[in-house]
């Protein structure tokens, strides 16, 4: 089998046009002279999950630090081509990032709590956007630890550490805390990679209920995950996408070589 | 085969000489220590009293204590450590977070290197060029400034290095809720890092303490007790180095209390931060 370039055409099935919250046009990326994504064009539908999925080093991480702007961090790593959120392309150097960070939320995949108490753990994000009273907080800290299936285990300890907890009650805390500020879309980068099974379970439970009203787009090395949980999937190799559509189509019919190569597990 | 037999012979007899060549330095080592604090110990108690700590130096022959000396170690080194942290916490937090990768971050580092292994002497020389002969007078201000230009790059060093091991994730994580660069370093890295941060002004204090030569040109010495911060002020390690060179008994006795109460000083406050450091880590 030969990589040649004719193989990689990309089959994309968008989801309908008036759904589609995020979008990448020709999106290109690079670490320095190292380029790793050629012409990524995703449409994200709002109010799911969309699953990212690809062997190691495809880029899916790299487009997912993307739509953040998590590269800024990095001198020398540079994005072209647009990525449209409510039609506005967020790589224009006039947004807000800010402002974009607040709208696009991210968890990693490591849980990641800040060495402050659960509590402030959630509320750290709020503070840097509302000034709020000690009752408001309390309600918005409170409300976010439910949605994220945190707050029955916690709300007798609100002021023990963060890093007191399990690991996958750090991840679910991590959850909590971005969509603390009420995000439109939440980005998660292999969140589940560092847990055990029945808090990766805890945890997908969490995203299944999250998805009503907030767009969730998730990398994950776990095929069964994507199946499970996305409602569309993107496919990508060699930092392209490969293929794009609806979960069960592209798990169980899909229309690329490659991606039912990597669904069938011959390769990745 | 008597050859094989006798390189694995070598080779074991080698390691054995080699660690019980190991062994025996750090014996040496230990033996060197544990004499200085007997000594330390037996000679520092018999002058210990609680004159000691209410009166001043006395004149020769005549009975007192190392009051003055106490108060003015303790002001200088406070003064000398807010100098040494604020200047070596920004300084360590620029190297690792801002600008330590730049031409310039890496020649403020290795001008931090040199500074970190000048020589204490020098410093005080250099302060006294600086600040004492313009004003005509040595005086507390030098010579804290003195100790806090001594205990800087250590600060710098610790922090830059405490900073360094906090995980990258931690700083993407607080930018990704959209915190500045600023709010993440102050409100997330530094609380991370808090117990290694504390550990490095320990360090830099434990340094400081017993700090004689940059104070000969500085602070000098002061025979009576002095908050005065632009006279001359005596310092527990300035007391023992005159008192312990001089022929009279009740002066000897002194230098060597001063000299118990600087050791057991620093090993309180190195016991005390390790304790903070493990209690904030495993809370």
């Amino acid at each position: 089998m030969s990589d040649t370039e004719t193989e990689f055409k990309s089959v994309i099935t968008p989801p309908p046009a008036d759904q589609i919250v995020l979008e990448t046009r020709h999106l290109n990326f690079f670490y320095g002279t190292h380029q790793s994504l050629f012409d990524v064009s995703i449409p994200v539908k709002r109010n799911g999950i969309t699953a990212l999925i690809g062997p190691s080093g495809c880029g899916k991480s790299t487009l997912l630090r993307t739509m953040n702007r998590m590269y800024d961090l990095y001198p020398g790593q540079r994005a072209e081509g647009e990525i449209l959120i409510d039609g506005e392309n967020v790589i224009g150097p006039k947004i807000d990032v800010t402002a974009l960070r607040a709208k696009v939320g991210m968890v990693f995949q490591k849980p990641t709590p800040f060495p402050m108490s659960i509590y402030d753990n959630v509320a750290f994000g709020v503070k840097l956007y509302h000034k709020k009273s000690k009752a408001e907080m309390d309600e918005v800290v409170e409300t976010s630890l439910r949605r994220a299936a945190l707050w029955d285990e916690v709300k007798d300890k609100l002021n023990k550490s963060g890093l007191s907890l399990s690991g996958g009650q750090q991840q679910r805390l991590c959850v909590a805390r971005g969509i603390a500020v009420e995000p439109e879309i939440l980005l998660l980068d292999e969140p589940a990679s560092a847990l055990d099974p029945i808090s990766t379970a805890k945890l997908e439970d969490t995203l299944e209920e999250l998805k009503r009203d907030i767009t969730i787009i998730i990398v994950t090395h776990n095929l069964q995950q994507a199946a499970r949980l996305s409602d569309y999937t993107g496919f990508m190799y060699l930092g392209k996408l490969i293929e794009f559509g609806p979960t069960e189509t592209l798990f169980v019919n899909p229309k690329c070589e490659k991606t039912s190569d990597y669904i069938g597990g011959r390769f990745g | 085969m008597a050859l094989a037999l006798s390189r694995a012979t070598r080779r074991k007899l080698a390691s054995q000489v080699f660690v019980a060549v190991c062994i025996g330095a750090a014996a040496l080592a230990l033996l060197a220590l544990s004499l200085i604090m007997f000594s330390l110990f037996t000679k520092g108690f018999g002058g210990m009293n609680l004159m000691v700590f209410t009166a001043d130096t006395p004149g020769p022959d005549s009975a007192g204590g190392l009051r003055n000396a106490i108060v003015g170690s303790v002001i200088m080194c406070a003064l000398a450590m807010m100098l040494a942290v604020v200047i070596g916490v920004l300084a360590g937090t620029w190297l690792s977070e801002i600008g330590g990768n730049s031409p310039y971050g890496h020649v403020v580092r290795f001008l931090n290197d040199v500074l970190l292994s000048a020589p204490s002497i020098l410093i005080g020389l250099f302060i006294y060029e600086l600040l004492v002969r313009p004003m005509h007078g040595f005086s507390a201000w030098a010579g804290a400034i003195a100790l806090g230009i001594l205990a800087t790059p250590i600060v710098t060093r610790t922090t830059e290095d405490i900073l360094n091991l906090q995980p990258n994730a931690l700083r993407e994580a607080g930018m990704a809720l959209g915190a500045s660069q600023w709010v993440t370093v102050r409100k997330i890295i530094w609380k991370a890092a808090g117990a290694g941060l504390l550990t490095g002004g320990l360090l830099g204090f434990a340094r400081i303490s017993g700090e004689t030569a940059p104070l000969l040109f500085t602070a000098l010495n002061n025979q009576f007790f002095s908050l005065n911060m632009n006279q001359p002020m005596a310092s527990l390690p300035g007391v023992i180095f005159q008192f312990a060179m001089s022929p009279f008994d009740t002066w000897q006795e002194l230098a060597w209390a001063g000299a118990l109460l600087i050791t057991v000083t620093v090993l309180a406050i190195n016991i005390l931060g390790r304790w903070i450091a493990r209690d904030t880590d495993h809370k």
